[in-house]
């Protein structure tokens, strides 16, 4: 069996910084780290290939990932902690994609792994929190998608069944292989790298590609290829201005609901 | 007297620490500043003039120093300003504050750059310009209670898992003003006031002469919070560090920063065995010259900590030990770059191999996620074993949890180890043991099921405290002696050099009122200060 992850660099900070003239995220700079629900993803691949393991089956776990050139350390440790492969998508030209040109420029990057049986991503980014890259590279590589994987039952027979969260419960999905399951921040904690993993990893080789030698079309990635266009980001401002209200508990009570009276509310 | 109130039950909270004593007390106040403190303690000499003092900070202690016993508090926690910055000509950062800063406050304003810089003069303010401009800065010492105030650090001299590399609170202070009992005020700058053949003059900003003859008490070649730190050329400052409150009242400190290491990596190493993993740390010792730490958690505590992970809760989510593991060590390694660490972690797996233990079953953390799930880990083995303790004692209040906090000459690590073994297995405890093994510092826990374990577990500790001084080691290493490990105090230095040490404090509290109850016996000092009051006055 082959799994790709697919894993996105975020801010290691809750500070995130915009660039007011292209209203997207600053992604230099800062220390990175692995989307908390990619990280959840990675874990359940590497679950995946353990129980293979252990049942004498070939599985292999690569990790994906379209960012700046940094981001070729955090899928280093990704190898660290138990992937086998990674490929690093990396050129200006993929700069300030929206979600259809990232999973146009990932459905390219699966291809030139070879294809999976299962593809894995989080279920959303922390900074972009769109949610959308799982379903829309299920549709760019034409697969199934279970999304919202809390746990994977089962993969056998050609066929993935999962257990995903739904609004007040829970239900179990069946697809068949190939198939993009987009996972929960809780389905797993990423497991620790193990000093073995991180010698290891020193000598692994991450590939980067260029949009060019990824075999991109130019036209659908990056901005050129992003049909969504941020207009204005802005940090809206704190009104701290208050109205000093004085009196007996009674009279200040009276004063409160006048006010909103007044306000309409 | 303004600020000054009666102990009422709405002060409760303040008759006790995290020692989890408590004490009592007819008055409290919360200054704000030292010219505040100074007032209140001449209300105090006017209406309350026998009254003893206590000093609190965060109450985080765990050895009673800041439990009340009788008379005034003075808790310093309101008194968490950030006062001025210096440079010096090696260009060195020293930051000033009041005692009652919160080091993981500290620690965030340095690391995010923002340190509250509210009406500070123009050579501060052009300092921390070129701080913020430069490589980030750190203040090392690193108790594991991050909610501790500086000024109750410096009291007990605190130290924490990175001492082995940067030793304990005493060398990163570069100065300090002390309030003293009688209401006068110390400014004391390091290298300014030393001792000179075991004679020591402090001068106080009203311009009295202390004269101070140093009782003759040679430090162990420890790790060591036990007493006062005495030497014949000893600097002034570091006589009043570590005093448990009992010498002054610490009103400001100039902390010493330095800059921080770029990569810091943890690994969390298992072994079978205890045996291996004191061997390996007996070689690593001396062959990792980046570590910053080596901790250690043995068998038992990780049972502990394997017993609330399937509980639910906060504590299922702490990465789960390999399931052969009987003892762990921490090893926290820093370098300026990560390909220095790299280095190192090689090293370290060789070590590991050398001492039966597997590379693949060490954990390693290279990012904040990581080092915070491998702090987690470390720090809940405490929390569960009190936890557990605190379930017992529901049934049986007379029973508590028995920490020691002893270190020994690093030559006696596998000794004091064998001692503590003997010990649990003959008298039949349950235990816990984990702490600063890099220090041959461990924190040796007694978890006793009844009340009859407990008194076993007690006559154990006084043993050890024998034993542990005869292999010239310390009774407290970091918790500082505070009111309850006074009697081990004797058993380290003798009666003689006990009262020694009173009679130096009483040179400078004649009345010996202040943190009464801390390091002496409170017979003790009302001889020492009967002696006072028939002697020279101050």
């Amino acid at each position: 069996m082959n799994i790709i992850v697919c894993v996105k660099a975020v801010p290691g900070s809750t500070e995130v910084k915009m660039d007011p003239a292209t209203n997207t995220i600053v992604r230099d700079g800062g220390a990175s780290v692995i989307n908390p629900f990619d990280a959840a993803a990675l874990e359940v691949a590497l679950r995946l290939k353990d129980d293979a393991v252990r049942q004498g089956l070939p599985c292999r776990v690569a990790v994906l990932s379209m960012g700046i050139p940094t981001t070729a350390e955090l899928l280093r440790d990704c190898i660290a902690r138990g992937a086998d492969d990674a490929l690093l998508l990396s050129d200006r030209d993929f700069a300030g994609a929206d979600t259809l040109a990232t999973t146009y420029a990932l459905a390219c990057g699966v291809r030139r792994l070879g294809g999976a049986d299962l593809v894995l991503c989080g279920k959303l980014a922390v900074d972009g929190d769109t949610a959308q890259i799982g379903p829309e590279l299920a549709g760019a590589l034409d697969a199934p998608c279970i999304a919202g994987v809390t746990e994977v039952l089962e993969v056998a027979s050609g066929r993935v069944c999962a257990r995903r969260e739904v609004d007040g419960g829970a239900a179990v999905a069946e697809a068949p292989l190939p198939a993009v399951l987009t996972v929960s921040k809780d389905a797993a904690q990423l497991r620790m790298a193990s000093i073995a993993g991180v010698m290891a990893a020193e000598g692994a080789r991450i590939e980067v590609l260029s949009a060019r030698q990824a075999g991109a079309d130019p036209a659908r990635i990056g901005r050129a290829g992003s049909p969504t266009q941020v207009v204005r980001s802005f940090v809206p401002k704190a009104d701290a201005s208050g109205i000093p209200i004085e009196g007996s508990v009674d009279e200040q009570a009276d004063a409160v609901a006048a006010l909103l009276k007044e306000m309409g509310i | 007297m303004q600020g000054v109130k009666p102990m009422t039950e709405e002060f409760a909270e303040y008759r006790r620490d995290e020692s989890r004593t408590c004490g009592a007390a007819d008055t409290i106040s919360f200054p704000v500043s030292e010219h505040e403190l100074r007032a209140q303690i001449g209300w105090l000499a006017d209406h309350a003039p026998s009254a003893s003092i206590t000093v609190q900070g965060a109450r985080t202690g765990l050895a009673a120093g800041a439990v009340p016993c009788g008379g005034h508090v003075f808790n310093l926690s309101r008194m968490n300003a950030y006062l001025g910055l210096r440079r010096d000509r090696d260009g060195g950062y020293h930051l000033r504050v009041q005692p009652g800063v919160v080091l993981s406050e500290l620690r965030r304003h340095l690391r995010s750059r923002s340190i509250p810089a509210v009406n500070w003069d123009p050579a501060s303010r052009a300092a921390l310009d070129a701080l913020y401009a430069g490589c980030e800065q750190f203040f090392p010492t690193d108790p594991t209670e991050t909610s501790a105030c500086l000024g109750g650090m410096a009291a007990c001299n605190a130290s924490g898992a990175r001492s082995y590399r940067y030793g304990p609170m005493r060398p990163h202070v570069s100065a300090l003003r002390v309030v003293l009992a009688t209401g006068e005020a110390l400014s004391l700058r390091r290298g300014a006031c030393r001792a000179n053949g075991g004679r020591l003059v402090l001068v106080t900003e009203q311009g009295r002469s202390i004269p101070l003859e140093l009782p003759a008490i040679p430090s162990p070649s420890c790790k060591n919070a036990a007493g006062y730190a005495i030497a014949d050329d000893m600097d002034a400052v570091d006589l009043f560090i570590g005093s448990d409150g009992t010498l002054g009242i610490i009103t400001e400190l100039e902390l010493e920063l330095r800059e921080a290491p770029q990569a810091v990596w943890g690994a969390c190493c298992f072994f079978a065995s205890e045996e291996s993993a004191l061997d390996f740390v007996i070689a690593a010792r001396p062959a990792l010259k980046r570590a910053l730490a080596f901790e250690y958690i043995d068998g038992e505590a990780l049972d502990v900590l394997r017993g609330v992970r399937t509980e639910g809760g906060s504590f299922s989510s702490l990465p789960n030990a390999p399931r052969a593991a009987r003892a762990c060590v921490y090893v926290e390694l820093a370098g300026a770059a990560a390909g220095e660490v790299l280095e190192e972690l090689k090293l370290l797996s060789e070590l590991l191999r050398a001492a039966g233990a597997r590379g693949e079953d060490a954990w390693v953390a290279r990012t904040d996620v990581d080092r915070e799930r491998l702090r987690l880990f470390r720090h809940a083995v405490p929390e569960c074993v009190n936890t557990l303790i605190d379930r017992r004692r529901r049934d049986m209040p007379s029973i508590a949890k028995l920490g020691s906090d002893m270190a020994v000459p690093s030559e006696c690590l596998r000794d004091v180890m064998k001692l503590y073994r003997d010990g649990i297995g003959k008298a039949g405890l349950q235990s816990a043991v984990w702490g600063h093994i890099g220090d041959n510092h461990l924190h040796v826990n007694i978890l006793p099921r009844d009340e009859r374990e407990y008194a076993r577990g007690k006559e154990l500790f006084a043993h050890w405290a024998h034993a542990v001084s005869a292999m010239g080691g310390s009774v407290s290493a970091e918790h500082g002696v505070g009111k309850i490990k006074r009697d081990y105090l004797l058993a380290m230095y003798g009666g003689e050099r006990v009262r020694a040490m009173a009679r130096l404090k009483a040179r400078l509290d004649p009345m010996c009122r202040l943190g009464r109850g801390n390091l002496f016996d409170e017979a003790l000092l009302d001889e020492v200060a009967a002696e006072m009051q028939g002697g020279e006055r101050p």
